[in-house]
């Protein structure tokens, strides 16, 4: 699943629900500059708010070097069924995708959808979401806090343990980020990076103890994507330093940028930020899928100011097709930054293989 | 070698045209009957598994409440679904409910698009996933295509879903490309339903598909220990074997029946080779003493029995086939029997069934040759080259009665023992016991009889005749076992069906008390109807209402009918006709009153405390008494709707019996119809009830009338054949009669004599077996498949106008077999024994 995609599909959705029912009303709360964020209880999910996501993206060294891994939750309340009285009505959907990179290997990867209720749930108090096995939750223990990864599939499962190193990254105004040069299209978003891993990887049935570096990052909103915007680059870096690097930047149709950010963490705690001027995106290395012939800059130049960053990726073919809630192709995985400073992490590009179905 | 054995096959069949075609013919039937039963069967039963597996899909498990009118509920679908042996749970609920003013009540799914696609794939909306999906969630209704060309519905169309007081004002959405031709289904989110048809708490059921690499079977035991007691787990297995049940006992009957008729087959073949080798001793004689072993002599005459066998069986497969094909496009899958409604599958042969009723038909014949070719190895060579066939194994033991009645004590104890595995296998061994029983009694009786008339003051060759054959039994034994075991069979199924007909004759008299009956084919009827009933210008005196609803006791039974009724608790005798005493509840418990057939299969008793998955919880209800249903084979359960309303249940009627008001009996029904086409509902009056209850009894009925009449048939055709190779045999005798001055037409007149006294013989003994076998099907068989108990009662008219008939039969076939006499070339004969 990709987020920003999955965006796209739940702006469309009441949209299409109006046009059935006319009687169903569903007010989106707005995403406001100033709102303060208080923990644990904003952790936890917004479900008034159209869309919202826990994001895990992070690297495994043990068992094997450069393991890439990734599982998201995705909430929806698509604005439907919502005066239906049943404990079922499928007014809030969530959503989860699970990614395994190992290098030299292919791209493992599964999915699972529910709505609440019947299969799914998740707490507005902390962060607690799960589909049927699946969960990522946040415990408040007397050494700190940690938050619980699990998922199982056919032939990759993991059961993690996250440890904060350092304390939660607010990104934009204090949790308030812009996506766009129009007002109303923003979020409150949340990340966390630096996460000490450990835990076990189930590779085809075989156990192994694990053990790495996560990032996470939880956003909700009613309103991102808009304008000219047909796709998105997004990255999310742990730096080798103690540092933390969150960039993106949506393009329009002619892959130039409409709107970018980016935040830049020193391992002391300071925080640099870059908008449009001093931030640009620059491919240098396109890698072409031969399922659905996409070509993705794999290997994208990232200039903050004076600092030249590069993105190297650690299996070029990380391409990812998901069915729901409606079929999306794009690229997800594990890359190393090289340049002005060094880590590993997450980078995120849709908008590559055709245009959205829906 | 090879040479001869062809040539004397060949020749064989030259000589006996007509009883080798006529063997032939009985072995292709028997095994056309039993092979058609078993293609219908299977057919049917493949047919019904797939529907269900269409709708139902292929979980590897199913939670279930045991009360049909019960639920499932989220915190169990919710802990199912936690679980990580568990890949999805797909939630369901199913009701049915009525489309407008459309008086087809049609099934409505409740499914999770989320998760019905791992379970039940056909039953997903059309068009792409993400936009079905949105316009099912949005509360869309789906249908199948067979259901939306019945009604002439369009997606588009505004369509009100009704069920009881609930109304759902939906639209019709899309259409259901994955399910089956005939399916008339509708489909919708589960939350719609729920909202507007409950249940309010839950789930209709869960399916469950386990992640790759879990055991299931263990996992289901795991769960199944830990599951509330109103709860069940079901796996496929379950289903197929509840699916089996459903008609396993009627199809054992029909293949029974069929086996009769191999039986029958058999007996002609037997009686086919021996007249054969009684004809050929002397021609098998001279080949013996040319050097052919005794074995192979043997293996000639069951080498010409395969020859009758293999392409009677083929022919019957043939047969079996159009017959088969040719059932299934008239009375449906079930035969009649009702099990499987509205099926009428394609029948798809298979080769290993087929070649067992290959195998089957080819071992009747060689079972009927054995004897002959056994006897023919026995005779003595030279005697047989000089003489021709020797009776001498009609030793006095033959005539001895202690056999028969040895067999009938067994007989008699078979059937006092239970069923085996619900199926009554030791009933059948009684009465296979009974026929040989009487097939044994025949020497004894055809002596007495023989030896009786021959002491009569009768013309000389006549009195002749008769002494010949009380000395020598062993032929006329042959001649009538065939009539005896197809008259016994024929009385036997006369008799039970009769004694059945006249037992559902009586009891329609004490299960339809009223005169009127309204029925809301399996929905709830709506308040509004109710009300209507009420109101000042109605012209009904009072009505009493009935809800139905279903209790899973056992997952591999079918459910067990749960009958809420307006029936007074301390005087259930007036509205249920009992078997025996009406135990008086103890005033704080609840009362059910049990059908038979709920009694034998779970093993309950009047009087008994017993705890039952009722309401979603276990109750302990007293057992007040059992009453008598022809209805509901796999049992039924009746409950007060006090009762039932004290425990907490929602009484919602789906039924109405009516009684009308003095002097409007007339009018009542009249009033009635429109109100209830409004509401898509049923009229019907007592006698029309009757009268379809009774030919619908009489269609089930259908296929045994056709095996009495083939039966008597294949015994008749034997008892001519057998009759004919008895003037073969006792040429020298009739030669030597003729020599001392009996003319042709005396001798014709002994044979003719001769036949009819075994015709008689067999007659009276088929009737004493008859009626004997029939009282084993009244009070062993009916009561143990299907747990249907009556009196017996033998109607005497029919059996006896059978007997006479049969006789006058008779009598035609011994004329075939005294034309054969007056053919005789006497002279060469009696030259030939010099």
């Amino acid at each position: 699943m990709s987020r920003r995609n999955f965006l796209r599909c739940a702006l469309l959705l009441p949209a299409l629900a109006r046009a059935a029912s006319p009687t169903t009303v569903s007010p989106y709360p707005a995403v406001v500059p100033g709102h303060r964020l208080i923990f644990p209880r904003d952790h936890g999910a917004h479900p008034e708010f159209r869309t919202e996501w826990w994001y895990v993206t992070g690297a495994l060294d043990t068992p094997r070097a450069d393991i890439g891994f990734q599982l998201t939750f995705f909430r929806s309340r698509p604005g439907i069924a919502e005066n239906l009285h049943s404990p079922l009505a499928p007014s809030q959907i969530l959503f989860a995708h699970a990614a395994l990179s190992l290098p030299g290997d292919r791209l493992r990867h599964s999915e699972r959808s529910a709505r609440a209720n019947l299969g799914a749930g998740f707490s507005t108090s902390d962060c607690d979401v799960h589909i049927g096995a699946w969960q990522l939750a946040r415990e408040g223990r007397s050494s700190g806090e940690i938050f619980r990864l699990r998922m199982h599939s056919a032939n990759f499962a993991y059961e993690l343990i996250l440890e904060p190193t350092q304390p939660p990254m607010l990104q934009g105004d204090d949790g308030y980020s812009r996506k766009g040069h129009v007002p109303g299209l923003a979020s409150y978003y949340v990340s966390w990076p630096q996460l000490q891993t450990t835990g076990t990887l189930i590779l085809d049935g075989r156990r192994h103890a694990a053990s790495g570096r996560a990032w996470f990052d939880h956003e909700w909103s009613t309103a991102i994507l808009g304008g000219a915007a047909v796709g998105w680059d997004w990255v999310g870096i742990n730096l080798a330093d103690g540092g933390a690097l969150m960039a993106f930047r949506l393009r329009d149709r002619q892959g130039s940028t409409v709107f970018a950010h980016a935040a830049w963490r020193q391992a002391d705690g300071l925080v640099h930020r870059f908008d449009d001027r001093s931030l640009s995106f620059t491919p240098r290395r396109f890698w072409s899928s031969p399922r659905s012939a996409a070509r993705y800059p794999v290997e994208l130049e990232i200039r903050l100011g004076a600092h030249v960053l590069r993105t190297l990726p650690l299996l070029d073919d990380q391409e990812l097709s998901t069915s729901r809630p409606t079929p999306l192709t794009y690229w997800e995985g594990l890359v190393k930054l090289e340049g002005s400073f060094n880590g590993r992490g997450y980078l995120e590009m849709t908008g590559y293989a055709g245009h959205l179905q829906l | 070698m090879n040479t001869l054995a062809a040539w004397l096959i060949a020749a064989q069949f030259a000589r006996r045209r007509t009883t080798s075609l006529l063997s032939l013919l009985a072995i292709a039937l028997g095994v056309a009957l039993g092979y058609a039963i078993h293609l219908i069967n299977d057919t049917a039963l493949a047919d019904f598994r797939q529907a269900m597996r269409s709708v139902q899909g292929e979980p590897d498990a199913i939670v279930a409440p045991r009360d049909t009118t019960g639920s499932v509920g989220l915190a169990l679908v919710e802990e199912l679904t936690r679980d990580p042996a568990v890949l999805v749970v797909a939630p369901v609920i199913e009701v049915r409910v009525r489309v407008d003013q459309h008086a087809l009540p049609v099934r409505l799914i409740g499914l999770d698009v989320f998760s019905a696609p791992a379970v039940m794939p056909a039953l997903l909306p059309e068009g792409r996933e993400a936009q079905a999906s949105r316009a099912i969630l949005d509360g869309g209704v789906y249908a199948s295509p067979a259901l939306l060309a019945k009604l002439a519905l369009a997606p588009g169309d505004h369509l009100s879903l009704w069920r009881g007081n609930s109304r759902w004002p939906a639209v019709l959405a899309g259409q259901l490309p994955g399910s089956r031709p005939g399916d008339l289904l509708l489909v919708a989110d589960i939350a719609w339903v729920q909202a507007h048809f409950g249940p309010p708490a839950g789930v209709g059921e869960a399916r469950i598909r386990l992640a790759p690499g879990v055991d299931a079977t263990r996992w289901r035991q795991a769960l199944a220990e830990r599951l509330p007691s109103d709860l069940l787990i079901r796996s496929d297995d379950d289903d197929s074997a509840r699916v089996s049940n459903l008609s396993r006992a009627y199809r054992v009957n029909l293949n029974v029946l069929a086996l009769v008729a191999l039986l029958t087959g058999a007996f002609l073949v037997f009686a086919n080779q021996l007249t054969a080798v009684a004809q050929r001793a002397s021609q098998f004689a001279l080949l013996g003493v040319l050097g052919l072993s005794p074995r192979r002599l043997m293996l000639q005459i069951l080498g010409e029995a395969l020859a009758i066998g293999l392409p009677g069986a083929l022919l019957g497969l043939a047969l079996g086939h159009a017959l088969a094909t040719a059932f299934t496009q008239t009375l449906g899958g079930d035969l009649g029997g009702g099990y499987f409604s509205g099926s009428a599958p394609t029948i798809i042969a298979r080769p290993l069934p087929a070649l067992g009723f290959l195998a089957l038909g080819c071992a009747a014949s060689l079972a009927g040759a054995a004897y002959p070719a056994w006897l023919n190895r026995q005779q003595d060579l030279a005697q047989a080259l000089k003489s021709g066939f020797a009776e001498e194994t009609a030793s006095s033991s033959a005539r001895h009665l202690w056999l028969p009645t040895v067999l009938g004590v067994l007989a008699y104890g078979l059937a006092q023992l239970p069923p085996v595995g619900d199926l009554p296998l030791a009933g059948y061994a009684s009465i296979a016991l009974l026929l040989v029983m009487g097939i044994t009694a025949a020497p004894w009786l055809t002596q007495r009889v023989f030896a009786a008339g021959a002491e009569l003051p009768l013309a000389a060759h006549q009195r002749i005749a008769l002494q010949n054959v009380a000395q020598a039994p062993l032929l006329a034994q042959v001649a009538a076992s065939g009539l005896i075991v197809s008259f016994a069979l024929t009385i036997s199924m006369v008799t039970m069906v009769s004694s059945f007909r006249l037992a559902v004759d009586r009891w329609l008299d004490e299960v339809l008390p009223a005169p009127l009956y309204l029925r809301g084919k399996a929905t709830p009827l709506p308040d509004e109807l109710l009300a209507a009933l009420r109101q000042p210008d109605s012209p009904f005196a009072r009505f009493e209402q009935t809800m139905h609803a279903a209790l899973a006791l056992d997952v591999q039974r079918p459910n067990v009918a749960l009958i809420v009724r307006e029936i007074d608790r301390d005087q259930p005798e007036a509205r249920l006709p009992f078997t025996g005493a009406v135990s008086q509840p103890p005033p704080t418990q609840p009362v059910v009153w049990i059908s038979e057939a709920t009694q034998e299969l779970y093993r309950l008793h009047s009087g008994q405390r017993v705890r039952l998955p009722l309401l979603g919880r276990e109750i302990e209800v007293f057992i007040g008494g059992v009453w008598r249903d022809y209805v509901r084979q796999f049992g039924a359960i009746v409950i007060s709707r006090s009762d039932y309303e004290r425990l907490g249940g929602r009484f919602a009627a789906s039924d109405l019996a009516l009684w009308p008001q003095a002097g409007h009996s007339a009018t009542a029904a009249a009033w009635l119809a429109p109100l209830a086409a409004r509401f898509g509902c049923e009229v019907a009056d007592a006698g029309e009830i009757r009268q379809l209850s009774l030919s619908i009894f009489d269609q089930s009925f259908a296929v045994t009338h056709a095996l009495e009449a083939a039966a008597m048939l294949i015994g008749l055709f034997g008892l001519a054949v057998t009759l004919a190779a008895n003037v073969w045999l006792r040429a020298r005798e009739l030669a030597t009669l003729g020599a001392l001055g009996f003319d042709r037409h005396m001798l014709s007149q002994a044979v003719i004599l001769e036949g009819v006294l075994i015709a008689l013989v067999g007659l009276l003994i088929g009737l004493a077996c008859g009626i004997a076998i029939g009282a084993v099907l009244t009070y062993v068989i009916n009561p143990q498949a299907f747990h249907w108990r009556m009196t017996l009662s033998v109607p005497w008219p029919s059996a006896l106008a059978g007997a006479a008939l049969t006789l006058a039969a008779a009598t035609v076939a011994s004329r075939y077999a005294a034309r054969q006499a007056t053919r005789l070339p006497l002279a060469q004969i009696l030259a030939d024994a010099q």
